[in-house]
């Protein structure tokens, strides 16, 4: 076998490693560059209403809310149920069920929210020290509770809008 | 071929069901895997091939016959996962496919330039080892449905690790290799039980900080502006940690001590979500160094090594720097792109198929194939971390997180030490270096996070879009 030819495979096979890697990278491109989003006539009008009230709502604007119940989520088996009351799921009840519901774009979410406003992994419900706790999971558009954008782990209260991307919803009992 | 099993989704759904769809795609996983795998199998041809070009100038059927088995082996775990673990991810089983295969092209290149045959050659054992590792990964898959089989034996995972840990000391059972007595002996076989013992601690550590994360966390005392949480809280990782310490040390086995402090340390600080744990850890570690080159011959002489590695009087002393010299000559002589595999000296160097495979495979394939080869760890333990952070229960994520950890680490302890970024400890590194244990216990992680993996896709969820 001459000295070309090896040199030829040899590099051939570094490539071929190489395309291997690139072919890994591109399977999990998803992971590293965030979801695609997928663009829907129906749904990209029903959520413009509700960014914005989640962008300004924090602002001098007051916003008439259902008053908020100081009553908090609990996990002891009484049964709670989330209630879309806007974005494309408006209308929409699931119950809340199990450690941990997590909310985002990516395919591994519990509720998966494919548009503009929601981050890939947006927001986590999850049971911690016997009650349903919400936390953001540094989210760019950030998860708000009854107009404030929360910054740690917050108990869930009940019947409170709960603002995630483009979707409003309420855990009710 | 039936389709597989749905569970049925927890949540109740009211309203209309038309704007609502399940995430799951039947299948997609396995066929992205199916492909890559291929392209994985080819890789690990071409690699034999070209070590038969490069040492015999021709290409002999034998070893290829002997490898087309294992691609059988690795098919059929690839079958078994799509009844048993359909939604598992699709680059774990490819990416360790090549770096397995890599590995025993390099064992086989040595073998081949040092004249060993038949049993003696270490290619022959990786070859059986990887088949029984592939038996392993394939058994834990199939036999674990769920990770909550693991959580529920915490305390039993804990016991088997130190006992795992124990059984080298046993006199008639243990044997001692270069000063270390970390194998056991059953006939002709050796092996090492650290290796396993890593997985039980991890799944110990997981499943115990699980129960105690929130008190170790919240209660205790405060002390120079770090809590310090309770005695009764900490107390069993403590007595488990203390005891693979203790049995490490007087094993005189380093690498695997920095592997589980280091394993310790991340899920204690994943766990509980406090800095302060790993600049204590790390202190520790620096302190513990600082001693041990004080005190300890066999770790001042690593640290002399390291940092003046091409000093003569090191070089040529007994147990000095020559085969770290040795190895970093044989980098150096690769060069960007490498002799070509079989082309290169890597024999040179002292077990240049284990400790010094990584510095053995970067002569003959040069920079280029490093990288490509630290590109694939790093996508294999980006894909644990992945898998760690999606994970809907706190038992998966700290577990996925933790085994994921012990890859990283192995791969930063033993590469970092052929390359003199580290002082030299010896460790395998993962799925290349010849070592049946070590291949198994690999095998047997990456088996655990695809079942992780599957679990996590599996749960019910709701796709809007």
């Amino acid at each position: 076998m001459s000295e070309l030819t090896l040199l030829i495979l040899r590099v051939g096979f570094l490539v071929a490693l190489w395309v291997f890697v690139f072919f890994v990278v591109y399977a999990v491109r998803s992971d590293l560059f965030g979801q695609r989003v997928r663009r829907m006539p129906a749904a990209t009008k029903v959520p413009v209403a509700a960014p914005e009230a989640a962008a300004f709502m924090t602002s001098a604007q007051p916003r008439i809310s259902v008053p908020a119940s100081d009553e908090v989520a609990p996990a002891d088996g009484t049964p709670l149920k989330i209630v879309i009351t806007s974005g494309a799921l408006e209308g929409h009840e699931l119950a809340l069920v199990g450690d941990a519901i997590t909310i985002g774009r990516s395919p591994d979410s519990s509720l998966v929210i494919q548009d503009d406003y929601t981050s890939t992994h947006h927001a986590r419900l999850e049971v911690r020290g016997g009650q349903w706790m919400l936390r953001d999971l540094d989210s760019t558009n950030g998860t708000t509770i009854a107009g404030s954008r929360i910054t740690s782990p917050v108990p869930i209260p009940l019947n409170t809008p709960i603002v995630v991307g483009s979707m409003t919803f309420e855990v009710r009992r | 071929m039936s389709a597989p099993v749905t569970p049925a989704p927890d949540f109740a759904l009211t309203g209309s069901i038309g704007k609502l769809k399940r995430a799951k795609v039947p299948q997609r996983m396995r066929n992205v895997e199916l492909v890559l795998l291929i392209v994985a199998c080819g890789i690990n041809v071409g690699s034999l091939v070209l070590v038969q070009l490069g040492v015999l100038g021709v290409v002999d059927g034998g070893p290829l016959a002997i490898c087309g088995l294992l691609t059988v082996l690795v098919l059929a775990i690839h079958v078994a996962m799509r009844f048993v673990a359909p939604q598992a991810d699709a680059l774990i089983l490819p990416v360790a496919t090549v770096l397995n295969g890599l590995g025993i092209a390099e064992i086989y290149r040595i073998d081949l330039a040092l004249g060993n045959e038949g049993w003696d050659a270490l290619a022959n054992k990786q070859i059986a080892w990887t088949a029984l590792a592939l038996g392993a990964a394939f058994a834990t898959i199939v036999l674990i449905r769920h990770q909550r089989v693991l959580q529920r034996y915490t305390y039993i995972f804990g016991l088997v690790a130190v006992i795992l840990l124990i059984l080298p000391m046993i006199p008639g059972l243990g044997i001692e290799v270069n000063g270390a007595r970390v194998w056991i002996q059953i006939g002709t076989l050796t092996f090492q039980p650290g290796e396993i013992a890593k997985i039980a601690l991890a799944i110990f550590f997981a499943g115990y900080l699980v129960q105690r994360r929130e008190s170790l966390s919240m209660v205790g005392k405060s002390f120079l502006g770090m809590r310090f949480p309770r005695g009764r809280d900490l107390g069993p990782i403590l007595v488990v940690w203390a005891m693979s310490m203790a049995v490490i040390v007087f094993q005189r086995d380093l690498g695997t001590g920095l592997l589980y402090f280091g394993l310790f340390l991340v899920m204690l600080y994943v766990a509980t979500g406090r800095g302060s744990w790993v600049i204590l850890g790390l202190s520790l570690v620096g302190l513990g160094a600082v001693l041990a080159n004080q005190f300890l011959d066999y770790v001042h002489g690593r640290f002399a090594n390291w940092y003046d590695a091409f000093n003569p009087e090191n070089f040529n002393g007994y147990g000095g720097s020559y085969q770290l010299v040795q190895g970093l000559f044989g980098l150096a002589h690769g060069g960007v792109i490498g002799t070509g595999l079989g082309e290169g000296l890597p024999e040179v160097t002292p077990v240049a198929q284990s400790d010094y495979i990584i510095a053995s495979l970067g002569e003959e394939l040069g920079l280029a194939g490093i990288f490509a080869i630290l590109c694939l760890y790093l996508l294999l333990v980006g894909r644990g971390l992945r898998i760690g952070f999606a994970g809907h229960d706190d038992f998966s994520k700290l577990l996925a997180v933790g085994l994921s950890f012990t890859i990283a680490l192995q791969c930063f302890i033993v590469i970092g030490g052929v390359m003199r970024v580290i002082p030299l400890t010896g460790l395998t590194t993962p799925f290349l270096a010849a070592g049946g244990s070590s291949l198994v216990a690999n095998w047997m992680i990456a088996a655990l996070l695809l079942r992780l993996s599957d679990s996590l896709r599996n749960e019910p969820r709701l796709v809007v879009g």
